[in-house]
């Protein structure tokens, strides 16, 4: 017990790391966030040009889709970060990580929202376009408010477990919370820095787990 | 037609309209006039176009031949304003389709203020007064899912009165309603019937066709059996096949 206690939760030795505990741990969840904020948006969009069914590009779409839903996302941080400046394209690790991250959340938020959209009844479309309103109109008034609202729950999730690879970040030497936090544990060899990396994953990400919990349950009753 | 009513009359005037899936042919060369202030009752056992050629009518279902006008505009051909063509053509449906994020009155404004784009406050008072009409003025602030079925298809029908249509178009509005929930609707329409709208009901009601029908229409196997008075078609019909469809639909 003493050494479990030595090992994993002798505070004092970090003591003088917390600052750089803290700022591992706000660029975590700035990435987590963008991440988000990207690709769940970026999501709901490719889902709407694949509504509008142009051929070759819902070719493209369901390409898109499958190829970012299958890579490893640590792969994906990798290429874009070591592979586009061949292109000509160079951003920093920073970037190259919510890119990567976005464009999978992307890829799967869309068939959440894709799946969404078609639970909703062809009928709320036919209402809707019999009273003379566009097929616009119909999609942000009358279908979109219901995709969401079937769509939050698996959509959290999905958003959960995306940005919970912004660790993956630190195999491209962003200085998030697990890259500082491991820095740490080497520095003053205990790894008391981890448990409290975790604990503060587990302090950012809880809360989200629980919402989902939460509008589950509330789904599961009728009104 | 049996009276001289000058053609102005014509609310809709559908000729020779036809439609096929892939080869598939559903409708064939229907054709027929609704007047002003006119309801006529389509019926025919399932499966014969009755639902396909009301969703022609305001291009649900795209018509494969054939032309329809609305007050003398033309609703089929490529260059025509669905949108504005859509919102003198009110419809119910059999699945009612009531926007289920929408209380009562959000599903009657929607169009209002999209469509017509009328302030919120104009919008409500508008379907108010349509939600007093079917008896529902009190549930406005309800949720379809707080609502019965034939509370929902009378909202249905408030819905698409309040954009003060030209004509209006039922698709079996009572065939998914309870029994007993029936009676409520069926007495919507023959009020909106009685306010002069001009209807075009798809039914299997026979005794509202009677007595709310100004002309019966029995469709078969795509095309249009006899077209005449309830009495004609309902009472003396004399067509074996509308017979024998009028038994059946009495035991």
């Amino acid at each position: 017990m003493d050494q479990i206690i030595r090992y994993f939760f002798d505070f004092s030795l970090i003591a003088p790391y917390w600052p750089d505990i803290l700022r591992g741990f706000s660029l975590t969840v700035v990435m987590s966030v963008l991440t988000v904020l990207i690709g769940i948006p970026l999501g709901l969009a490719i889902a709407i040009v694949r509504l509008y069914r142009i051929r070759s590009l819902n070719a493209l779409i369901i390409l898109y889709i499958d190829f970012f839903r299958s890579i490893p996302q640590i792969v994906l941080i990798i290429l874009v970060y070591f592979a586009l400046p061949y292109f000509g394209i160079v951003i920093d690790p920073f970037w190259a990580t919510i890119l990567a991250l976005s464009i999978v959340l992307s890829a799967f938020a869309e068939e959440i929202f894709w799946a969404g959209i078609n639970a909703v009844a062809k009928g709320q479309w036919e209402a809707s376009r019999s009273t003379g309103m566009t097929f616009g109109q119909t999609l942000w008034f009358v279908i979109l408010p219901q995709v969401v609202r079937i769509s939050i729950p698996p959509l959290t999730n999905r958003a959960i477990g995306i940005s919970k690879g912004t660790v993956l970040g630190s195999v491209i030497a962003v200085p998030e919370l697990l890259n500082v936090t491991s820095s740490i544990q080497s520095n003053v060899a205990n790894p008391t820095a981890l448990t409290v990396g975790a604990l503060l994953f587990v302090a950012l990400f809880l809360p989200f787990v629980l919402f989902t919990r939460w509008l589950e349950r509330a789904h599961a009753t009728p009104r | 037609m049996s009276t001289d009513v000058p053609e102005t009359d014509d609310i809709l005037v559908i000729e020779g309209l036809g439609k096929s899936y892939s080869g598939h042919v559903v409708l064939r060369d229907i054709s027929f006039r609704v007047r002003k202030g006119e309801a006529v009752v389509l019926i025919g056992s399932s499966g014969s176009g009755k639902s396909t050629c009301l969703r022609c009518l305001n291009r649900l279902e795209e018509p494969t031949t054939g032309t329809i006008t609305l007050t003398g505009t033309p609703i089929t051909g490529p260059r025509v304003d669905l949108n504005s063509l859509r919102r003198r053509i009110g419809m119910v449906f059999q699945g009612i389709h009531l926007y289920p994020h929408k209380t009562a009155l959000g599903n009657v404004t929607l169009a209002l203020r999209k469509v017509l784009g009328l302030s919120a406050q104009e919008a409500e008072q508008r379907a108010r007064i349509q939600l007093e009409r079917v008896g529902l003025a009190d549930k406005e602030g309800h949720y379809p899912s707080q609502l019965s079925g034939g509370q929902q298809q009378r909202v249905g029908i408030a819905r698409a009165m309040a954009l003060e249509p030209q004509v209006m178009l039922f698709d079996e509005p009572t065939s998914a309603l309870d029994p007993e929930l029936v009676g409520e609707v069926l007495t919507v329409m023959k009020r909106t019937k009685e306010a002069g709208m001009t209807m075009v009901v798809v039914t299997h009601e026979m005794q509202f066709a009677r007595e709310v029908a100004d002309r019966v229409i029995f469709l078969d196997k795509g095309t249009i059996l006899a077209n005449g008075t309830p009495e004609e078609i309902l009472i003396r019909p004399e067509h074996p096949r509308i017979q024998e469809f009028l038994a059946r639909t009495r035991s």
